[in-house]
C-alpha cells in the first residue's frame, strides 16, 4: 500500500478514536451523574470544551519544557494509536493495523510512558506544587500497576509464544472460547484488575484527585494546551481499552466491535469507581501488590508449567 | 673478591672494645665510627650476596681458631646467609642512622650495645652450631634488653623486664634441649645432626621438642607473645624497627636451620602454630588503636605467616625460597619503614596519624608500606603470595590456602583502617611534623626499595613476564610532575592515554568484545580527563591514580593469563580507591570499598588457584577447564568480580563511595570502573561449560542476584535526597540488569547485557557529568535545595532529558532496545519471575528519573540560585559527544546491535536477531528502530507545529504566576515539591529498603571486634601472666606433639 494512503487511513482512524474517546468519556460522566441523582453534562460537552480551549485568546507559557509537555502527551497518544493494530481482518498489513508492523507489545508498553513523562516534565516547569504531587503519585501507582501487568503479559506471551499483538489477536480468533480470558483466566483477571489502575478511576484516582489537588499534573495548563491534553486523554483511554481488548478479549473484527468492547472495558473501571471510595496512594500500591500480583503469579505459573 | 665473613664479627668486636678504650674521644666520633663499622659489616655481607647473585661464588665454611667443628665455632656463608646478613646489617645501618641522636644522647655504650646486637644476629644467622647459636641468641637478647631501655619511661622499663624474663625462660628451655641433644648424639653441629639423623627415640624427640619450642617462642607465637607485644610497644620506634626487621629475620632463620634436624612431622606442627599466630595476632590487631602496638601485632602476624610457610615447605617445591624471600623482604621493608614513621609522627593513636598528610612524601611512604604489607602489586609480597597460593593449590592444600587468605584479609581490616584514617581523619588540631634528615632518609630508602624489589621479584615470576612497564613508568612520570598545574598534567595524561589506546587497539584485532571494553575504558578516560580541565588548582595526587586505574583496566583486556588479570585488577583497585576517597565524607565508604576489593581479590585468587590446580598452567583458558571443585571455583571468581559490579550482597560500598565522589570521578567510578566487573564476569562465563550442571546452578543464582540488585538498587534510588546517591543506587540497579542478562547464557541475554554495558556508559556518563557538575557548582548534591535550574542551565537540562529518556527505555531512543531485548530474552530463557522483577525495576526507574530531572531543573528556582550560570564547556562538550552517540544509535540501532550480535553469535549462535531493512526480528517479536524513530519524530513535529501555530501569541509569565489555593506563593522553598516526594510509595515498599546486607556486615564486623576485644584481655600486661602463657604454651605443645 502506498504510504500516503496508509497515512490518510491512519489519520481517519485517529479521528474516529478521538471522537469515540470524547463520546465515551462524556457517556461515563453522564452515567456517573445519573448514579448520583444528577442530570449531568450534555453529550456535546467535550466538543464544546475543545472549542472553548482552542478559542481562548490569551495564552501563556512557563518555558519551553512547559510548552513541550502537551506535545509529548499528544504525540504519545498518537504514537500509541499508530503502533496498535486496531481491527483484525486477517491481513497483517491491513488498513487498520496502522504501523504496528514496526514493533510489538513491548514497544507499546514502553511508549505509553512517552507521553506520561513529557507531560510530567512539562507540568513540572509550571512550578505548581500540585503538578509535582500528582506526578509523584501517578508514577508510584503506575509502578504498582505495572508489576502484575508485566507478569500477566509474560503469561500471555508464553501462551502464544509471541510478543506481537497482531499474532496474539490472531490466536484468539474463532469464537469467544478462544479469548485469553477463557484460555488463560488468571493472567486475564490480573490484567482486568491491574487495568483499574491504568484507567485511574476511583479507588485509584488520587493522581488527579479532583477535589484535593485540582486535577493533578495538568493544573497549570489552560487554553490550547488543555485542549491538547484533553484530546490526548481521550485517545489514550480508547487505546488502553483497545490494548486490553487485543490482549484478553480477542481483539475486534470491526469498528463496531471495537467500540462495544472498548466501551465495556472502560466501563468496568467506571463501574468500580462508582462503587468504591478513593484509596490513599500507599493503600492502592499495597492493593496492587496483593490481589493482581498474586493472581498474575498464579497465571504465570500455570502458563509456564 | 669477597671479604672473609669473620671480619663481620671481628670488626664488630674490635670496634666495640676500641670504643671502650677510646671513649674519651667524644660522642660524635664514637657514633660515626660505629656507623662506619656497621657499614663495613653491610659491605662484607653485601659483597657475598653480590658474588652469589652475579658470580659463581661457592658457599664457604669458616672454622674459627683453627679447629674444625665441633671444637670451634663453625660459620657458614651461603647464599641464604649472605642475603640475610645483608638485610640485617643494612637495616642495622639505617636504624643506626635513624637512632643517631638518641644513641649520642645516651653515650658511647649505647653504640657498643647496638653493634654487639647486630653482630649477634649475624652470627645467629651464620652459625652452624647449636650451642653457638644459643650463646649468640643470649648475647642478642641481653643487648636487646639494653637497647629497650634506650627509651625512657615506665613502658620501656616494663617491656625490658618482661623481655628479660621471657628470653631467660626461652634460653633455659633451649639450653636443656641442647644438653639432651648432645647427650643423645654427641654433637651439636647442625650439619652432623642432619647427616646422622639419629634423634629418633623418645628422648631425642624431647630434645628436639625443647629446642624447637624455644625457637618458636622466640618468634612470639600466639598466644604466648604478650611480652613481645610490649617490646614493640614500649621500645623506641627506631629500635622496634630493627627488632621487627632484623631480629625476627634471624629467629626465623634459626627455625629454618633447625627444621633440617627436626623431622618431617614438625612441618605440620609449625604450620598449625604459624596459622594460629597469623590469624590470632591479626584478629587481635583489629581492635588496636595504638599505632606502635598495632605494628607489633602485625609483626607477629607476619612471623606467623612465615612460620606457616616454613611449615608448608613440603608443598612448595622449588618455589619455597622465592616465596619466603618475597614475604620476608616485604615484611622487613614495610615494618621497619612503618616503625620509623611511627618515630617521626610521634602519635600513638592511629587516628592522629592523619598528621602525616602534612608531609605528602611521608604519606606516600606510609601508603607504600601498608600496601606492601597487604600484598598489592607492584610490591614483592604480591608475587610471593600469588606463588604461595598457586603452589598450595597444585598440592591440593586448599584449607591452608583459605587460612592464609582469611588471615591476610583480617590483616587488611586493621591496616586499611589505619591507612584510611590517616588519609581522611581531621588533622587540623595536630602539630606539624618536624623532619630531620637522619630520620627521614631511612624510610625513604626503604620505600624506594619496595618498588625496586617489587620489580626484581616480578622478574622471577614467569607469568609476570608479559607485564608492560611503560605505562607504569608513565604513571611515575606524572607523579613526579605532580607540582605542575592540573591543566598541564591533564593534557599530558590525555595524550598519554590516547597513545596507549592507539597502541593497544590493534593488538586486540578481531576481538570486538575487548575492543568495546577498550573503548569504554580508554574512551571514557579521555572524556573524563577532558572534563578535568575545569579544575583550576593542582589536583595533587589525582592524575597518577586516575592513570593507574586506567592502566589497570586496560591490563584486564590485554591480559593473557590469570596473574595479569589479578595484577591489573589490583592496580585498578588502588587507583580507584584513591580517587573515590577524595570526596569530603568518603572515609568509611572508601574503606569499605577497599575491604570489598581485598576480599574480592582473595576470592578470585582462590578461584584462579583452583584453575591452576586443575590445569597446571595459568593461561586464561585455564578457566575453561576447572575440574577441582568447579562450582566453588567459578562462584568465588564471579563473586570476586561482582564486588566491582556492586551486585546485591557486596554492594554496600557503592552508594556512599560514589555519592561522595566529585563529578568526573563519579563518572569514572560508575560508567567506567564498574564495567571492569562486567568484563571479568564475561571472561568467566565465556569459559564455563554451558552444558555443565554447575553452570546451570551458578547461573540461576547469578540471575537472581542480578534481579534483586536491580530491584533493590532502583528502589533505593527512588528514596534518595542526594542526586549523587540516587545515581549511585541507580548504578547498582543498572549493573543488576547486566548481570542478569549475562547470567541467562543465551544470545539474547548477552545481547541485553552487553547492550546495557555500552549504553549505560553513554547515558550514565551524561548524567554523572551534568549532575556532578551541578552538585559541584551549587555546593550540594541535595536535590531539594535545587529547583528551576532549567532557566539557568538549558543545555544541561536537554542533556539530562535525553539521558533519562534513554535510561527509562522509552522509544524512540536507544534505551528501548535494552527493554525489548530483555523481554525477548526472558521469554526465551523462561526466567519469568526474575525477569518480571527486572522489568519492574525498570518501571521503578521512571520514578527516580523523574525525581532527578524535576527536582533539579523544574519546579521553583531558589533565590540563591538566581545568578547561577550554565555548566562550563569542559563538561558540556564531552556530554554532548556522548549524546551524539545516543542519538546516532537511536536512529540506527542496528549499527550497535548487529555487530554485537555477530560477536555474541561466536559464543551463543542460537536465537540471533535477524535484521532485514532495518527491522530486527526475534522468534517472538520485532523492532524497527529507525522507522519507529521516524514515526514518533513525525508525529511529534506535527503536533508541535500545530501547537506553535495555535499558541503563537503565548507570552512568558513569571515564576510565581501560578494559581495556588487562592494565594500567590512567594517562597520557592515552600512551593517546590521535592523533599520526601515519594512518601506514599515508601509506606508501601519500605521493606525493600531495609539495609539487610549492611546490617549483616556490620554485625560480622562487630562480632570480630568483640572477639578481638575479649581475647586480647589475656594480654594483661602482667609479667607473671606472660611467663605463665609461655609455660602453658610449652606444656600444651608438649602434650600435643610428644603426647602424655
Amino acid at each position: 500500500m502506498e504510504i500516503y494512503t496508509k497515512l490518510a487511513y491512519s489519520f481517519l482512524g485517529l479521528m474516529i478514536v478521538l471522537n469515540w474517546g470524547l463520546l465515551m468519556g462524556v457517556t461515563m460522566r453522564k452515567i456517573g451523574a445519573r448514579m448520583a441523582g444528577r442530570y449531568g453534562v450534555p453529550f456535546y460537552q467535550p466538543w464544546m470544551n475543545l472549542l472553548k480551549a482552542a478559542s481562548v485568546r490569551t495564552t501563556i507559557t512557563h518555558g519551553y519544557m512547559y510548552y513541550l509537555g502537551p506535545v509529548f502527551r499528544l504525540t504519545g497518544a498518537v504514537g500509541l494509536f499508530l503502533f496498535m493494530p486496531m481491527i483484525f481482518t486477517g491481513d497483517p498489513d491491513g488498513i487498520w493495523t496502522n504501523f504496528s508492523f514496526q514493533g510489538d507489545l513491548v514497544l507499546i508498553l514502553y511508549f505509553q510512558v512517552f507521553g506520561m513523562l513529557g507531560m510530567a516534565l512539562g507540568a513540572g516547569e509550571g512550578g505548581h506544587p500540585y503538578s509535582a504531587m500528582g506526578v509523584a503519585r501517578g508514577l508510584s501507582q503506575h509502578a504498582a500497576v505495572e508489576l502484575p501487568m508485566i507478569i500477566a503479559i509474560f503469561a500471555i506471551a508464553i501462551q502464544f509464544n509471541t510478543f506481537s499483538i497482531y499474532e496474539i489477536v490472531e490466536a484468539q480468533q474463532g469464537g469467544f472460547q478462544n479469548w485469553v480470558i477463557f484460555t488463560n483466566p488468571f493472567a486475564a483477571v490480573a490484567v482486568i484488575l491491574a487495568m483499574l489502575g491504568a484507567f485511574r478511576h476511583a479507588p485509584f484516582n488520587l493522581v488527579k484527585a479532583p477535589n484535593e489537588i485540582l486535577i493533578g499534573p495538568p493544573t497549570e495548563y489552560e487554553g490550547t494546551y488543555l485542549g491538547f491534553l484533553m484530546s490526548a486523554g481521550s485517545i489514550i483511554h480508547v487505546m488502553e481499552a483497545v490494548l486490553f481488548m487485543n490482549l484478553i478479549f480477542g481483539g475486534a473484527g470491526s469498528w463496531i466491535e471495537l467500540i462495544i468492547k472498548s466501551f465495556l472495558i472502560y466501563f468496568w473501571s467506571v463501574f468500580v469507581g462508582m462503587v468504591f471510595p478513593r484509596f490513599k496512594i500507599e493503600q492502592s500500591i499495597s492493593w496492587f501488590f496483593k490481589w493482581p500480583l498474586g493472581i498474575a503469579i498464579i497465571g504465570l505459573l500455570m502458563a509456564s508449567l | 673478591m669477597v671479604i672473609d665473613p669473620i671480619y663481620i664479627v671481628a670488626a664488630a668486636l674490635g670496634v666495640s672494645f676500641l670504643i671502650g678504650i677510646l671513649g674519651s674521644l667524644g660522642k660524635t666520633f664514637t657514633a660515626v665510627l660505629s656507623l662506619i663499622t656497621i657499614a663495613f659489616m653491610t659491605f662484607v655481607s653485601a659483597g657475598w650476596l653480590y658474588a652469589f647473585q652475579f658470580g659463581n661464588q661457592l658457599e664457604q665454611v669458616i672454622s674459627t681458631a683453627g679447629f674444625n667443628a665441633p671444637f670451634s665455632i663453625s660459620l657458614l656463608m651461603g647464599q641464604n646467609e649472605a642475603f640475610l646478613t645483608t638485610i640485617v646489617n643494612f637495616v642495622g645501618l639505617l636504624g643506626g642512622i635513624y637512632l643517631f641522636n638518641d644513641f649520642v644522647k645516651k653515650g658511647r655504650n649505647a653504640f657498643v650495645v647496638y653493634i654487639v646486637f647486630l653482630m649477634g644476629l649475624n652470627v645467629v644467622i651464620m652459625s652452624r652450631d647449636l650451642f653457638n647459636i644459643f650463646v649468640f641468641i643470649e648475647i642478642t637478647s641481653i643487648a636487646t634488653a639494653g637497647l629497650i631501655l634506650l627509651q625512657d619511661g615506665h613502658r620501656a622499663i616494663g617491656a625490658g623486664f618482661k623481655y628479660m624474663l621471657a628470653t631467660s625462660v626461652i634460653s633455659s628451655i633451649f639450653l636443656i634441649g641442647i644438653i639432651f641433644i648432645y647427650y643423645y648424639t654427641g654433637t651439636l653441629s647442625i650439619d652432623e645432626l642432619v647427616a646422622n639423623n639419629n634423634l629418633l627415640g623418645i628422648g631425642g624427640l624431647t630434645a628436639i621438642f625443647l629446642v624447637m619450642v624455644a625457637t618458636i617462642i622466640e618468634m612470639k607465637p600466639f598466644p604466648a607473645n604478650g611480652w613481645g607485644l610490649d617490646v614493640y610497644d614500649g621500645s623506641h620506634p627506631g629500635l622496634s624497627a630493627v627488632i621487627s626487621a632484623a631480629s625476627t629475620t634471624a629467629s626465623f632463620y634459626v627455625l629454618y636451620k633447625l627444621m633440617g634436624i627436626a623431622g618431617q612431622e614438625w612441618y605440620y606442627y609449625l604450620s598449625v602454630l604459624g596459622a594460629l599466630t597469623f590469624i590470632g595476632s591479626n584478629l587481635l590487631g583489629i581492635k588496636q588503636k595504638n599505632a606502635q602496638r598495632l605494628l607489633g601485632y602485625s609483626s607477629i602476624g607476619q612471623m606467623g605467616l612465615l612460620m606457616l610457610i616454613l611449615g608448608l615447605r613440603p608443598f612448595l617445591n622449588d618455589k619455597f625460597l622465592f616465596i619466603v624471600a618475597s614475604i620476608l623482604i616485604s615484611h622487613y621493608l614495610a615494618k621497619a619503614g612503618l616503625f620509623w614513621l611511627a618515630g617521626i609522627v610521634k602519635e600513638r593513636d592511629i587516628n592522629n596519624w592523619s598528621k602525616l598528610r602534612k608531609s605528602p612524601i611521608l604519606m606516600v611512604l606510609f601508603g607504600t608500606f601498608i600496601f606492601t604489607l597487604i600484598g598489592f602489586p607492584p610490591f614483592p609480597s604480591f608475587f610471593g603470595k600469588w606463588e604461595l597460593i598457586m603452589q598450595l593449590a597444585s598440592a591440593q592444600q586448599f584449607n591452608w590456602m583459605a587460612i592464609i587468605l582469611i588471615g591476610s584479609f583480617i590483616e587488611g581490616i586493621y591496616l586499611f583502617n589505619w591507612f584510611s584514617n590517616a588519609l581522611k581523619h581531621d588533622n587540623s588540631k595536630l602539630s606539624e611534623i618536624k623532619i630531620q634528615w637522619h630520620k627521614f632518609a631511612p624510610p625513604v630508602i626503604f620505600g624506594l626499595l619496595t618498588y625496586a624489589l617489587g620489580y626484581f621479584f616480578s622478574t622471577y615470576l614467569e607469568v609476570a613476564s608479559a607485564i608492560n612497564y611503560i605505562p607504569l613508568l608513565f604513571i611515575v612520570f606524572i607523579a613526579l610532575i605532580d607540582f605542575t598545574p592540573a591543566w598541564v598534567k591533564n593534557t599530558i595524561s590525555i595524550i598519554g592515554v590516547s597513545i596507549y589506546g592507539l597502541y593497544v587497539f590493534p593488538t586486540l584485532e578481531g576481538d570486538l568484545l575487548r575492543q568495546i571494553f577498550l573503548g569504554i575504558f580508554l574512551g571514557g578516560a579521555v572524556i573524563t580527563l577532558f572534563s578535568g580541565y575545569y579544575n583550576k588548582g593542582k589536583r595533587v595526587g589525582f592524575y597518577p591514580m586516575a592513570l593507574a586505574m586506567f592502566v589497570g583496566l586496560t591490563m584486564l583486556l590485554t591480559a593473557t593469563n590469570l596473574f595479569e588479570i589479578l595484577y591489573g585488577w589490583e592496580l585498578m583497585t588502588v587507583g580507584s580507591y584513591f580517587l573515590l576517597i577524595r570526596g569530603k565524607k568518603s572515609l568509611p565508604h572508601g574503606y569499605s570499598y577497599l575491604m570489598y576489593s581485598l576480599g574480592g581479590t582473595y576470592l578470585m585468587m582462590f578461584g584462579f588457584a583452583l584453575a591452576f590446580a586443575s590445569n597446571g598452567y595459568l593461561d586464561i583458558s585455564a578457566l575453561s577447564n576447572i575440574t577441582v571443585y568447579p562450582t566453588l571455583a567459578y562462584s568465588l571468581i564471579l563473586l570476586g568480580f561482582m564486588t566491582k559490579t556492586a551486585s546485591f550482597g557486596v554492594h554496600t560500598w557503592l552508594p556512599g563511595a560514589h555519592g561522595e565522589a566529585v563529578a568526573d570521578i563519579h563518572f569514572m567510578a560508575s560508567a567506567i570502573l564498574l564495567k571492569a566487573g562486567v568484563f571479568g564476569i564475561i571472561i568467566v562465563l565465556l569459559n564455563m561449560d554451558p552444558n555443565a550442571d554447575y553452570t546451570t546452578n551458578i547461573m540461576y543464582v547469578l540471575g537472581w542476584i542480578g534481579a534483586i540488585s536491580a530491584l533493590v538498587g532502583n528502589t533505593q534510588a527512588v528514596f534518595q535526597e542526594s542526586a549523587k546517591k540516587l545515581l549511585a543506587w541507580s548504578s547498582i540497579g543498572q549493573l543488576g540488569y547486566i548481570v542478569f542478562g549475562l547470567a541467562m547464557m543465551s544470545h539474547l541475554g548477552w545481547m541485553a547485557g552487553l547492550f546495557y554495558t555500552v549504553t549505560h556508559f553513554f547515558y550514565k556518563g551524561v548524567l554523572f557529568l551534568i549532575i556532578g557538575g551541578i552538585a559541584l557548582k551549587l555546593g550540594t548534591p541535595l536535590m531539594y535545595k535545587m529547583g528551576g535550574l532549567i532557566k539557568k542551565m538549558p543545555l544541561s537540562f536537554i542533556a539530562v532529558l535525553i539521558a533519562i529518556i534513554t535510561l527509562a527505555g522509552i522509544p524512540p531512543l536507544i534505551g528501548f532496545g535494552g527493554k525489548w531485548l530483555f523481554y525477548n530474552a526472558i521469554l526465551e530463557k523462561g526466567w519469568y519471575l526474575q525477569g518480571a522483577l527486572v522489568m519492574f525495576s525498570g518501571v521503578i526507574a521512571f520514578m527516580y528519573l523523574w525525581r532527578l530531572i524535576h527536582t533539579i531543573f523544574l519546579g521553583q528556582l531558589k533565590d540563591n540560585h538566581r545568578n547561577v550560570t550554565e555548566l562550563s564547556a569542559w563538561f558540556l562538550i564531552p556530554v554532548y559527544l556522548l549524546l551524539a552517540g545516543i542519538m546516532v544509535t537511536s536512529v540506527k540501532p542496528e549499527w550497535l546491535l548487529e555487530p554485537l550480535g555477530n560477536m555474541i553469535a561466536q559464543y551463543f549462535p542460537d536465537g540471533q536477531i535477524l535484521w532485514t531493512d532495518g527491522v530486527g526480528y526475534t522468534e517472538y517479536g520485532k523492532w524497527a528502530g529507525t522507522n519507529v524513530a521516524i514515526i514518533i519524530g513525525g508525529a511529534f513535529m506535527f503536533v508541535l507545529g500545530w501547537l506553535l501555530i495555535a499558541t503563537r501569541k503565548a507570552h512568558k509569565i513569571g515564576q510565581f504566576d501560578i494559581t495556588y489555593a487562592g494565594e500567590r506563593p512567594e517562597r520557592p522553598e515552600t512551593t517546590h515539591v521535592a523533599y520526601n516526594v515519594f512518601e506514599g510509595l515508601y509506606k508501601a515498599m519500605w521493606i525493600i529498603t531495609i539495609p539487610l546486607i549492611e546490617t549483616l556486615w556490620t554485625r560480622i564486623n562487630n562480632m570480630l571486634r568483640d572477639i578481638a576485644g575479649f581475647t586480647r584481655r589475656i594480654y594483661s600486661g602482667n609479667g607473671q601472666a606472660y611467663m605463665l602463657h609461655i609455660v602453658l604454651f610449652i606444656l600444651v605443645s608438649y602434650l600435643v606433639i610428644i603426647g602424655g
